[in-house]
């Protein structure tokens, strides 16, 4: 099995990729109101930048890999402007009583998150698939 | 896992194919050779999927890089299963030869 084998690998790649899009986005979630960070600036949104890779594999020293994995490239941070909100009571408030807030929008990071995740349960789907192709291919051994 | 303990006592069960003349049977010809390279495969999916479970349960390997070693371990040894029983006919047919 062993070009399935380099398919379960792009597969297994691919979760752990999307994996990690759900940790981004729910670390953005999570930070959505947050006004300071380590630095002392408001949490900026984060977002994953995924690029193809080889999968390394037997077939693939043969050059005949017929699958090709992904990999995370780089977690960047979103530049976009952030957003204000009047609060003068608030203590990061400046001057003229606005707060500065992530460039998180909820509802986008949900979209985010559900992609992602119907994305993992794709990706699951494909290596269960390929379980049961060489599930039914030993079965022709038996009687 | 030691499987490696059970492969020792295979091949005394299963004497040579090719009547006396051993030296001339070329290497990985028998039938306990081919069931040695069989549990060889075992034992090395069965080490990885051992090293994947520790991973897992120590917060180094993904849960899928773990379930995919052990579907491949499973799978490996369904593999050598039938292996095993195809094998086991083969002897069985020949030794029931009447000469």
């Amino acid at each position: 099995m062993s070009t399935l084998g380099s398919a379960v690998r792009a597969g297994a790649s691919a979760l752990a990729a999307e994996r990690m899009r759900i940790e981004v986005a729910v670390s953005n979630l999570a930070n959505a109101e947050s006004t300071r960070g380590p630095d002392g600036q408001p949490y900026k949104r984060r977002d994953v930048v995924l690029q193809t890779t080889t999968v390394q594999d037997f077939d693939d020293s043969l050059g005949r890999a017929t699958a090709v994995g992904v990999e995370v490239a780089a977690v960047v941070e979103d530049q976009g402007p952030a957003r204000r909100r009047f609060e003068p009571s608030h203590p990061d408030a400046d001057k003229d009583g606005y707060v500065t807030l992530p460039n998180v929008d909820p509802a986008e990071e949900m979209v985010d998150m559900l992609g992602a995740a119907r994305a993992y349960q794709a990706n699951l789907t494909a290596i269960g698939l390929i379980r049961d192709l060489v599930q039914r291919a030993l079965d022709l051994g038996r009687g | 896992m030691t499987i490696d303990a059970l492969k020792g006592r295979i091949p005394s069960g299963l004497p040579k194919v090719g009547g006396g003349d051993a030296a001339t049977t070329p290497a990985g010809a028998g039938f306990s050779d081919a069931l040695g390279r069989v549990v060889d495969a075992v034992e090395s999916t069965e080490s990885q999927a051992n090293t994947a479970v520790s991973g897992m349960l120590s917060g180094t390997t993904d849960v899928h890089d773990a379930m995919i070693a052990l579907q491949r371990a499973d799978l490996t040894l369904q593999f050598s299963v039938q292996i095993r029983n195809k094998l086991v006919q083969a002897y069985n047919e020949i030794m029931r030869m009447p000469i």
